[in-house]
């Protein structure tokens, strides 16, 4: 199966220090694209998503890092009409296991697999009672 | 209560939005003023997507103008997002009564030259503001609650009103 390719989307710098907070763990990380919004207008932001998306010829994932924010509603755009998901919510733990699962599954089922590992990232560990 | 924030923004809905100003204002509905937005259905899904358990409401100017007074009057708080300058004063022009914008993003284009970090005016972006402000409709600079707003004519002066103009 072919791998899957990746864009991650997000406010600041917070995708490269993801990328590189990664790559402290899994080791040297290629095709995976990182883009800042900052500085964008909307319609240039969807433009610069849509021009690098429009290179997949078997679609990919385009990670955002929250629903709502301009990287979405400019990422929706972007994706939209091509075999591309937008997986809203990206942190280490989603990334990591995309990494380790990119080359096994479809795009959909890539997706679906890391938006249920993203939710059971998030875990409370309570100290005992004193 | 009502009109909490009318505010001029190329992005429309996004984080600082929903989530600064949302947090601080708690709106319970968001105009977004904007023809070509109104006219398809998918973009004001979209829109209406990106802001969960908010009443966003996609409109063109006329339909503003002609619904703004009523709005005055409803309960909760609520929002008013327009893309630009231009729109803006269509919106005062077709007689909606603003005393105020929030400039809280025009960022830059071909043709725009830069007055503030996330602020890119062009010539007609200038003629705008001047209209408005000659209108006495105020233009705060100022991205987030949290920032200090700043009045537009005092990073660039040319937005000034000719009878504005301080004498050489």
């Amino acid at each position: 199966m072919a791998r899957i390719p990746a864009l991650i989307v997000s406010h600041a710098d917070l995708a490269g220090a993801l990328v590189r907070a990664a790559a402290s763990v899994y080791g040297p990380i290629e095709d995976v694209e990182c883009l800042s919004n900052e500085g964008f207008s909307r319609p240039a932001l969807e433009s610069e998503i849509e021009r690098r998306v429009s290179g997949w010829p078997h679609g990919g994932i385009v990670f955002i890092d929250f629903w709502g924010g301009s990287c979405f509603t400019c990422g929706v755009s972007a994706a939209r009409g091509r075999e591309v998901v937008v997986l809203t919510g990206i942190n280490l733990p989603t990334l990591l296991d995309y990494l380790h699962n990119r080359d096994g599954y479809s795009v959909v089922e890539l997706a679906e697999r890391l938006r249920q590992k993203g939710q059971e990232s998030f875990r409370l560990q309570r100290s005992p009672a004193a | 209560m009502s009109w909490v924030l009318h505010r001029i923004d190329d992005r429309l809905i996004h984080g600082q939005v929903v989530v600064a100003w949302g947090q601080r204002l708690n709106p319970q509905r968001i105009w977004v003023v904007d023809d070509a937005s109104a006219s398809g259905a998918w973009e004001r899904e979209l829109l209406s997507s990106s802001a969960p358990g908010i009443d966003v409401r996609v409109v063109t100017v006329t339909d503003a103008a002609r619904e703004h007074a009523a709005e005055q009057s409803a309960s909760g708080g609520a929002f008013l997002l327009v893309r630009d300058l231009g729109t803006a004063l269509a919106l005062v022009t077709a007689g909606a009564r603003i005393t105020a914008f929030n400039v809280g993003g025009l960022h830059y284009a071909p043709g725009k030259d830069k007055v503030h970090e996330f602020v890119y005016l062009d010539a007609a972006d200038r003629a705008a503001a001047r209209a408005l402000l000659a209108r006495g409709v105020a233009l705060n600079v100022q991205d987030v609650p949290a920032s200090r707003p700043v009045a537009l004519e005092t990073l660039d002066r040319s937005v000034l009103p000719e009878s504005a103009e301080p004498a050489p």
